[in-house]
């Protein structure tokens, strides 16, 4: 693709290629025909990705839009209930705001816990690839094992209390409680972030760091004023990898928190699969999505202004 | 006392000894260049001076004051980067007050001493602007701005204007030199390039393999080079192989190819009988002339040859003359009416002339070692 001129070219300059000649003036046509009509290319290139976006997500999305503006069963009369119900409820209302809180704590561990990996990775360390395989490594095991694997680790009587008990401290059975959601999601989501922390972090010039040193900033100084607005865009895409899919998730919850610990993922979940009631399940989607893509909104503006052309050069 | 004092620097890496015992002094207002080619250990020097690399050995004196050991963000001297390093996320304002924000001086002072060091590497009006807007020549000078802001006893300069083209480089040569004596600030400058350096310093340490080769001014460099290197690397010059034959009270005779020069003791210095030698002359203190050869003056020298290059230079014209038996001569002249293929005589005075003994070649060394 990068030059269809010599492709086209290729075979009348070039005996060599008259052992495959059909093939050749095959190729040879088809790239003139693509490239008398740019717009046609266009369309055979981008086309198909478009049209996977629009079968897989636009139409399903538009599909739910209207399912939730309906009643009891699909094709049912339009209402706003779904809405009102769900909005005036509650006890909705605060599972959204468990919800909610759940996912900026997560997003502040794995944030902190994330940049300060991919910060040692990239710094103090000459085995970079080992350690990023390492960190990817668990990316190779099913989400749903790891989980169970969890189970065990975390319930009254598995490792993490019997290894307490050896040491002669108290058992924690930390199984179906909000900190074992927490290193759930920290586990499950530290690679996500750290994959994007590593790239913008490797591609600080080192001679900021230095000139920022020179000219009087100690560590903590040059690290708040150049290494982090530096790094924004890394850090505001590590943020966002970890947050939307943890504010949507249902199965760490379900799995590591047990009953007192419902996230929304849950109920719409529960919508779907077990009380039949979609338009209702649909609706809670529907503005959960406006939620987040506003939460999104707010995130990228306050990012971009708190460091102000942070690395955003073309 | 001078401002600052290198006593005895070494640098290791491993089993590479970047730097080797270097030692030389900077007197406070002075313009002072590092010159040698890559992988001299001149960038290290420096970086040892800033604080980013730590000696192996030896001592750094500013200003009266042990700074080995000390952190870069301590020290009283600022660099300008090879690359500049200027934050891409800063204004140029915010740029040059980085270094005033850090030492606490307040918001009124930092903005008035930045107005005050925009206008003095002549970018008034450029504070707002983002340095990726502004052309390479500018930017050189947002960095000049940000180290000069902080009123450091030394600037130092990693080799800044070599992405610059030559008009520009020159340009900013002169600047250079200006602000130097504007602000009365002292500079150490590390290049490679010996026409920067030539043009801006006051005094220069050349350095080869680590090593100190001398220490002088540009005019000392240049008229008496203590080395066949210095001779080399500081303007151009001929050195033809030669072996001495006599040593006598008025004269050292030097034979090559058969035909010998009596130069005197003075410019010979310290050689006896059997000895391989450098005969070094500079391109323009080679004269050409057509013809035969002609009788020599007293302290003059002259051989035949026959004229295989030119090339022209502006006021002067370059030939290179392949002679009978110095080998090949490059001569920079006024008169640019000789041909390729013509006879000539081509003649200098015993005098101008620098004789080292010839070292062995480094591949040698290395293997000896």
């Amino acid at each position: 693709m990068a030059d269809p001129s010599a492709a086209a070219d290729a075979p009348s300059d070039d005996p060599a290629d008259g052992a495959d000649g059909p093939d050749g003036d095959r190729m040879a046509a088809l790239t003139s025909f693509f490239r008398e009509r740019p717009r046609l290319r266009t369309l055979a290139i981008a086309g198909p990705p478009y049209g996977v976006l629009l079968l897989f997500f636009a139409i399903p999305l538009l599909a739910m839009l209207v399912v939730s503006f309906q009643t009891g069963e699909i094709g049912g009369p339009w209402t706003l209930s779904n809405y009102t119900n769900f909005l005036g409820s509650s006890t909705y209302l605060t599972v959204v705001w468990k919800t909610l809180v759940i996912s900026v704590q997560v997003t502040a561990i794995v944030s902190v816990v994330g940049y300060a990996l991919a910060y040692s990775i990239v710094r103090f360390s000459r085995r970079t690839t080992l350690l990023l395989l390492l960190v990817i490594l668990p990316f190779w095991t099913s989400y749903i094992i790891r989980m169970y694997a969890w189970i065990n680790i975390l319930q009254s009587d598995g490792v993490l209390d019997s290894t307490l008990n050896m040491l002669g401290l108290p058992a924690v059975s930390l199984l179906y409680s909000a900190p074992a959601v927490l290193i759930g999601f920290t586990y499950v989501w530290l690679p996500l972030a750290v994959l994007p922390f590593y790239a913008s972090l490797t591609n600080l010039d080192g001679d900021l760091i230095e000139a920022s040193k020179d000219l009087g900033a100690g560590p903590i100084r040059t690290f708040v004023s150049v290494t982090l607005p530096m790094t924004v865009n890394g850090v505001i895409t590590g943020l966002i990898l970890v947050f939307i899919p943890t504010f949507g998730s249902f199965i760490t919850p379900r799995l590591l928190g047990g009953t007192n610990n419902i996230m929304i993922g849950m109920v719409i979940e529960n919508q779907f699969k077990s009380a039949f009631n979609w338009p209702f399940g649909a609706a809670i989607g529907m503005v959960i999505s406006v939620v987040v893509v506003a939460l999104l909104i707010l995130g990228t503006r306050l990012g971009g202004g708190l460091f102000a052309a942070g690395g955003e050069e073309a | 006392m001078s401002l600052l004092r290198v006593h005895g620097l070494t640098k290791e890496f491993g089993d590479l000894t970047a730097v080797d015992d270097v030692s030389f002094d900077i007197e406070d207002g002075e313009f002072v260049s590092i010159l040698g080619p890559s992988g001299s250990g001149k960038s290290t020097v420096l970086r040892m001076v800033a604080g980013f690399e730590a000696p192996t050995r030896g001592e750094i004196d500013l200003d009266g004051t042990e700074i080995v050991g000390s952190p870069p963000f301590d020290r009283d001297v600022n660099m300008v980067f090879q690359d500049l390093a200027l934050f891409p996320h800063l204004t140029v304002a915010e740029n040059i007050g980085y270094g005033l924000k850090q030492s606490g001086v307040p918001d009124a002072e930092r903005r008035e001493r930045t107005e005050r060091m925009l206008e003095m590497v002549r970018l008034e009006g450029y504070g707002d602007r983002n340095p990726a807007e502004l052309s390479g020549g500018e930017q050189q000078r947002v960095a000049l701005a940000r180290a000069l802001v902080n009123e450091p006893a030394l600037v130092l300069f990693d080799e800044p204007l070599s992405s610059l083209d030559r008009k520009l480089r020159q340009h900013m040569q002169t600047e250079l030199q200006r602000i130097q004596t504007e602000t009365d600030t002292t500079f150490l400058y590390v290049t490679h390039d010996q026409e920067v350096a030539l043009a801006v310093s006051d005094r220069l340490v050349v350095l080869n393999e680590g090593r100190i080769q001398q220490v002088g001014t540009v005019e000392n460099l240049y008229e008496s080079p203590e080395s066949k290197f210095v001779a080399d690397f500081i303007g151009d010059v001929n050195a033809v192989e030669g072996r001495v034959t006599a040593v006598a009270d008025d004269g050292v005779t030097v034979d090559s190819g058969g035909d010998s020069v009596v130069l005197p003791p003075e410019v010979a210095g310290d050689v006896s009988v059997g000895d391989a030698v450098d005969v070094c002359v500079r391109p323009f203190r080679v004269r050409v002339a057509g013809g035969e050869r002609t009788t020599e003056r007293d302290g003059e020298f002259s051989t035949t040859g026959v004229v295989r290059s030119r090339s022209y230079q502006g006021s002067d014209s370059l030939y290179g003359v392949e002679t009978d038996s110095w080998g090949r001569l490059s001569a920079e002249i006024r008169d640019g009416s000789f041909d390729i293929g013509d006879a000539v005589t081509v003649a200098w005075d015993a005098a101008d002339v620098h004789v080292y003994p010839r070292r062995e070649s480094p591949a040698a060394e290395t293997e000896g070692a």
